[in-house]
């Protein structure tokens, strides 16, 4: 692995400081909400942890296409990080989900769209790393995973939508106002706070892509000697 | 008439808050200390091979 | 050295229409080869069959089907038990290709890929349909629930063409994977979720006689996903099956 580059030192000193600040505002800055208390703090970052999800899931469907079409190593990397990056901030925002959920509103799940179909993204990771795993042959794996992290970033909306309409429909029995998904009114401290947040998680974002790609070429390049001197 | 004064105060809900900061907190630094072991590790491995190509030549 | 005309009859090329006449002539040689197949062997729709059946029995004892709630759960019931149905028969149609070398034969072959993609999709449409269409007399008379509905059977259409859609495309790649029949499930039923929601939402209220235009969007909501991800299966189809 090549030692790391300038840009990458100086994009996790601005991370961290940014990360801090943001911790600082939904602490410090943010007014107490109302009617929830403080828990309601747990929605800036959770949101933002979702931000996240949804960008990975965008940027490994599109490395997806790259891989598809230019058969280049690189972006089956970028498409596992990214995958892998997505799984970690989803499961982060749908626990920090929960948890407000039960702090706001008295029950552990909502079934609403965002954190249902955050929860089927889940599952969706779960089976292209299934998938991955399956396969022996790498380019193969590489097609595949490409593949399926195209149709599944496809299916998203369309499942997004499928359960918002039932919901409308549909509205679930308890949980009143957790039904009709999160309803406070947002003061302008509070909405600087939320926008900030977001901007830190999708730096973070990038930050940690960028070393997941270069674990990822790392263990190619160990997997490639490790098959020439192990024959 | 002083009732209808009397504003509700807002719940208290800090330990949810703070449940759900240690998950987040938690995952996250989870997650990086994963990606620096597997990184040692990787970059051990990869020593280790370098050696045993240069034994073979 | 034949006369051009000649060469040209032979591969039934015939300038503008080339394309798609072979294409559809190679999609009819598809569906006719797994039909006539499954004419002498009926392994895939008996094993569909008997398991569909199975299901629709076990949720007699599993669920309360008396009268009232019957109309708001049949088609949930409906649904799952052509969803699992499906699976069985997604995968037996591509172990069938893979185990008899079908499929590299079918590659080898100048026709184009996704020709094979939609004789499959099709031919698994097919027996799903067939399936359903003994099934649904079944439930009728075993559950006093009428289901002759021409609505109902749209939204049934409109729904196992998505599901076959997107489940030939996966059975394609899961077939050649390590983990192979078990691994189709897993990565189908994620993706098919609209579907579910759909003709569920959709099946119920058309049995419950619910005004056509509050129905409207499930069947909209069928036919984007239909056309979006047949489009998708063109694109991408060949690059699952290429060496």
């Amino acid at each position: 692995m090549e030692p790391k580059p300038r840009m990458l030192a100086i994009l996790d000193v601005v991370t961290t400081l940014l990360f801090l600040t943001a911790v600082g505002m939904v602490f410090f800055y943010a007014p107490l909400e109302a009617i929830m208390g403080q828990v309601q703090r747990v929605f800036y970052f959770h949101v933002a942890n979702a931000w996240v999800g949804m960008l990975g899931f965008m940027v490994a469907a599109i490395a997806g296409i790259a891989y598809l079409r230019k058969n280049d190593r690189k972006w089956d990397i970028v498409g596992l990080a990214a995958i892998e990056i997505s799984f970690v901030f989803f499961l982060t925002a749908i626990i920090s989900g929960s948890i407000w959920a039960r702090g706001s509103w008295g029950t552990w799940w909502t079934w609403d769209p965002r954190l249902t179909t955050a929860a089927i993204c889940e599952l969706v990771y779960a089976a292209y790393f299934m998938l991955r795993q399956g396969i022996e042959d790498p380019d193969r794996r590489a097609r595949f995973g490409a593949v399926y992290a195209i149709l599944s970033f496809i299916s998203v909306p369309l499942t997004f939508i499928s359960i918002r309409i039932f919901r409308t429909i549909h509205p679930v029995i308890f949980g009143g106002a957790a039904a009709s998904g999160s309803s406070f009114e947002m003061s302008p401290k509070m909405l600087q706070t939320f926008m900030f947040s977001l901007l830190t998680f999708s730096i973070i974002f990038i930050d940690l892509l960028w070393h997941r790609i270069r674990l990822g070429k790392l263990a190619d390049e160990t997997e490639a000697l490790r098959l020439k001197t192990l024959q | 008439m002083i009732n209808t004064l009397i504003l509700q105060a807002p719940a208290e809900t800090t330990r949810y808050m703070i449940a759900g900061y240690s998950v987040i907190f938690g995952v996250m630094f989870l997650y990086i200390v994963s990606l620096i072991v597997r990184s040692r590790k990787l970059k051990q491995e990869l020593e280790t091979l370098k050696e045993l190509e240069q034994e073979n030549k | 050295m034949e006369s051009l005309p000649q060469a040209e009859d032979k591969l039934g090329t015939n300038g503008s229409t080339l394309g798609v006449g072979q294409f559809i002539r190679s999609v009819t040689a598809i569906i006719w080869k797994d039909l006539a197949a499954e004419l002498r062997s009926r392994e895939l729709l008996s094993a569909m069959l008997v398991f569909a059946l199975l299901v629709i029995l076990i949720f007699n004892f599993a669920l309360e089907l008396d009268a009232a709630t019957r109309s708001s759960v049949t088609a949930g019931v409906l649904w799952v038990t052509f969803a699992f149905a499906g699976t069985l028969g997604l995968n037996r149609s591509m172990a069938m290709e893979k185990d008899r070398g079908c499929l590299d034969g079918l590659l080898l072959a100048p026709v184009d890929r996704t020709a094979i993609y939609f004789g499959k999709a099709i031919g698994n449409l097919i027996f799903m349909l067939i399936v359903e269409a003994i099934v649904l007399p079944v439930y009728s008379v075993l559950y006093s629930v009428n289901l002759f509905n021409p609505g109902l059977l749209l939204v049934i259409l409109l729904g196992s063409i998505g599901y076959v859609a997107v489940g030939t495309l996966l059975s394609s790649m899961a077939i050649q994977t390590r983990t192979r029949d078990v691994l189709l499930p897993v990565l189908l039923f994620p993706l098919i979720i609209p579907v579910l929601i759909a003709a569920v939402k959709g099946s119920t209220g058309f049995l419950q006689g619910v005004d056509v235009a509050d129905i409207r969007p499930w069947i909209n909501l069928l036919l984007v996903y239909d056309v979006i991800f047949i489009a998708v299966a063109f694109m991408v189809f060949d690059y699952i099956v290429e060496e």
